[in-house]
């Protein structure tokens, strides 16, 4: 007798808001690292979602879900658990060098897909990925939970609303202390990966950059590694097509900042923005987009706090709730597939840069 | 044991800002730190809050914690959340990291936690959460001073990831075995108060306390506002109420007032909380206190 599963229960009080699938659907998890872990514990409490399988070649980490409590069916290989579920919804969070195999069966199966970033190993991958989407027109998205953190989706729609005018320049920042020796797993990883910290942490915030401001047309960067292979540290400035330069400056060997720390500062026609995990300070010629002319400060606490589970904070469970939605027939997320493409582009022209010493590289559309 | 001897606290003094745990704003975050830098200048804090009406600390030991203590010369009552859980974040990138629970350390605490490892080896074999979290408890239960033990908090990271699960054993047996071992009192400090709460209940499981945020402005209270505080109303559990500044949305006055009004029993403010420590603490203590009297005479 097959398993029972968990069935995620319908909340007798939904927090406000919070996204959530417009009907009942079924998910399955493919890879129960830590990726896949966080994702498992967040569908677990959204409404309507019901957890039926997980995936992952290695017994311990099928064991430690079901040692949580969890009862979803556990499987060694995503073909048998297609076959044998075929779920909704297919969470793909393996082992980087796997994603876009995984994702690319899951979509042929017919299910909606979430991939943990980056989309693929290379940009080619990436765009196997992207167009396997397209041909089976089932949705794909990649994980960027910046974009879902509050304070920066809120900093997306001020300047999409026209608060700060044409944005003439941008700097940005993201910096964490994590790698500090060639001893770091991130060095000893079971495949190749996309790269060092610009495509395995900074790529969200490059997200948001593209997100908010639109896509580059040139790009150039500077790199450094410290404790392997891996840039450690990258300096990037692209060009938008309006001829705004925006920066960006990486690294997660930064001591001091235990928790990641990510910095948007922007200047326009008609004033300043500093955007950080903390809030956003504005400081506007004339009142536009929702702010007063003047000094406003919104801190990161009084923006709607509307995820019905905390996680390590709002971000993955509206990430993974807005994708469920957008699967059941809701609207479309800002991490679809194809928008991460292009912003892959945009991160595989500021590696060639930083490969080529920062030669300017032009950005294909 | 006798249930009175369980009782919750009524007042703590918290310090996950030490571990830069608590979520505050960054700049408030280095400023606690570089302030608490010399266990010297903390030992003195604490002395304060004692003196103040704090019946211990709430905190995850940690050397600095654990020196500035040893200095007081006094026996400091300590509810202790545990397992040391490391940051964790989706940026992480250890694997390790990612597994709180990790098999790296269910060797720790030799011969103290011999017994465990052999009467739960099956359980430990499949991973079940609650046999690793009861190891790294006694292991780490273990480097605390008994006299100064008086309550085991099971930290958020694994409290929630059990609640997901939906795992009430876990939070069944947990309770008990903190009651057997260390005749300490058993808690959970969870995100997701609201949720916990009404899952507690339904499971009728009831720990000492549970540790979560209560503020009037809603923040990280979970699912929502309103659904926390009707089951704060409804629940039978003690809550020791923590982020009462809503990360400085609120002064201190006012997130106690709104929590103790709410149902919360105890106050957990945090060192983030407070410039003059022993001041705030001395008048929420006097709140409470009146509030304490003006329940009685009502009753009466």
């Amino acid at each position: 007798m097959a398993a029972p599963v968990l069935v995620t229960r319908e909340s007798s009080r939904p927090g406000g808001e919070s996204p959530r699938p417009l009907k009942p659907v079924r998910v399955a998890v493919v890879g129960l690292g830590r990726a896949g872990l966080a994702h498992a514990t967040v569908l677990a409490t959204i409404p309507d979602c019901e957890l039926v399988g997980a995936v992952d070649r290695r017994g311990e980490a099928r064991a430690r879900l079901r040692g949580l409590g969890y009862r979803a069916r556990p499987f060694a290989s995503q073909p048998r658990m297609l076959a044998a579920l075929q779920p909704d919804v297919v969470f793909v969070c393996g082992p980087q060098h796997e994603r876009a195999a995984a994702a690319r069966e899951a979509l042929e199966a017919g299910a909606a897909v979430f991939v943990e970033h980056p989309l693929g190993v290379t940009l080619e991958e990436a765009e196997g990925v992207v167009a396997r989407a397209a041909e089976t027109r089932r949705p794909l998205a990649c994980a960027c939970s910046l974009a879902f953190t509050p304070v920066f989706g809120r900093a997306h729609d001020l300047v999409a609303a026209g608060a700060l005018g044409s944005v003439r320049q941008a700097r940005s920042s993201m910096f964490v202390s994590r790698v500090f020796d060639n001893a770091h797993p991130v060095h000893h990883q079971p495949g190749p990966i996309a790269g060092g910290v610009l495509a395995q942490i900074a790529a969200e915030l490059l997200f948001v950059l593209v997100w908010t401001l639109g896509r580059p047309v040139e790009a150039r960067a500077t790199s450094s590694r410290m404790y392997g292979n891996l840039e450690d540290e990258v300096h990037a400035m692209m060009t938008l097509a309006g001829g705004a330069e925006v920066g960006l400056d990486c690294s997660w060997s930064m001591p001091g900042y235990p928790e990641p720390a990510t910095v948007i500062e922007l200047e326009g026609d008609n004033g300043k923005m500093l955007v950080s995990d903390d809030g956003i300070e504005a400081d506007l010629a004339i009142a536009r987009g929702g702010l007063g002319a003047g000094q406003t400060r919104l801190r990161s606490a009084e923006l709607p706090q509307i995820a019905a589970f905390d996680w390590g904070g709002e971000a993955t469970y509206l990430m993974d709730a807005s994708f469920l939605a957008w699967a059941t027939g809701g609207p479309k997320v800002p991490n679809q597939g194809e928008f991460a493409l292009q912003v892959h582009r945009v991160m595989d022209a500021l590696y060639r840069s930083a490969r080529a010493g920062g030669e300017l590289q032009r950005i294909e559309p | 044991m006798s249930k009175r001897r369980f009782e919750p606290p009524r007042l703590l003094l918290a310090a996950a800002s030490l571990r830069r745990a608590a979520r505050v704003p960054r700049d408030r975050m280095l400023e606690v730190a570089e302030r608490y830098r010399e266990p010297e200048s903390l030992a003195v804090t604490v002395s304060k809050a004692l003196n103040a009406g704090a019946e211990g600390v709430l905190a995850t030991p940690s050397p600095v914690l654990d020196t500035a203590l040893g200095e007081l010369g006094r026996v400091v009552p300590l509810y202790a959340v545990l397992p040391d859980l490391p940051h964790t974040g989706r940026h992480d990138l250890n694997p390790g990291r990612v597994d709180p629970l990790s098999t790296d350390r269910v060797n720790d605490g030799g011969m103290g936690t011999l017994w465990t490892r052999i009467s739960h080896a099956w359980l430990l074999a499949r991973r079940d959460i609650g046999a690793l979290v009861r190891l790294r408890i006694e292991a780490e239960a273990g480097r605390i001073r008994r006299k100064a033990l008086r309550g085991v908090v099971v930290a958020a990271g694994i409290t929630d990831l059990a609640l997901a699960g939906e795992h009430r054993i876990f939070f069944e047996r947990l309770t008990s075995f903190i009651h057997g071992r260390f005749g300490a009192r058993a808690a959970f400090e969870t995100l997701n108060l609201g949720l916990l709460l009404e899952r507690l209940r339904e499971w009728e499981v009831r720990p000492d306390f549970v540790v979560g945020p209560v503020n009037p402005r809603g923040v990280m209270t979970k699912p929502s506002l309103p659904a926390t505080l009707d089951e704060m109303a409804r629940s039978q559990v003690p809550v020791v109420a923590t982020q009462l500044r809503a990360t400085g949305l609120v002064t201190l006055d006012e997130g106690a007032r709104f929590a103790l009004d709410h149902g919360a029993l105890g106050l957990a403010p945090d060192l983030a909380d407070m410039d003059d420590v022993g001041a705030e603490l001395t008048r929420l203590r006097g709140w409470r206190e009146e509030k304490v009297r003006l329940e009685g005479s009502r009753s009466a």
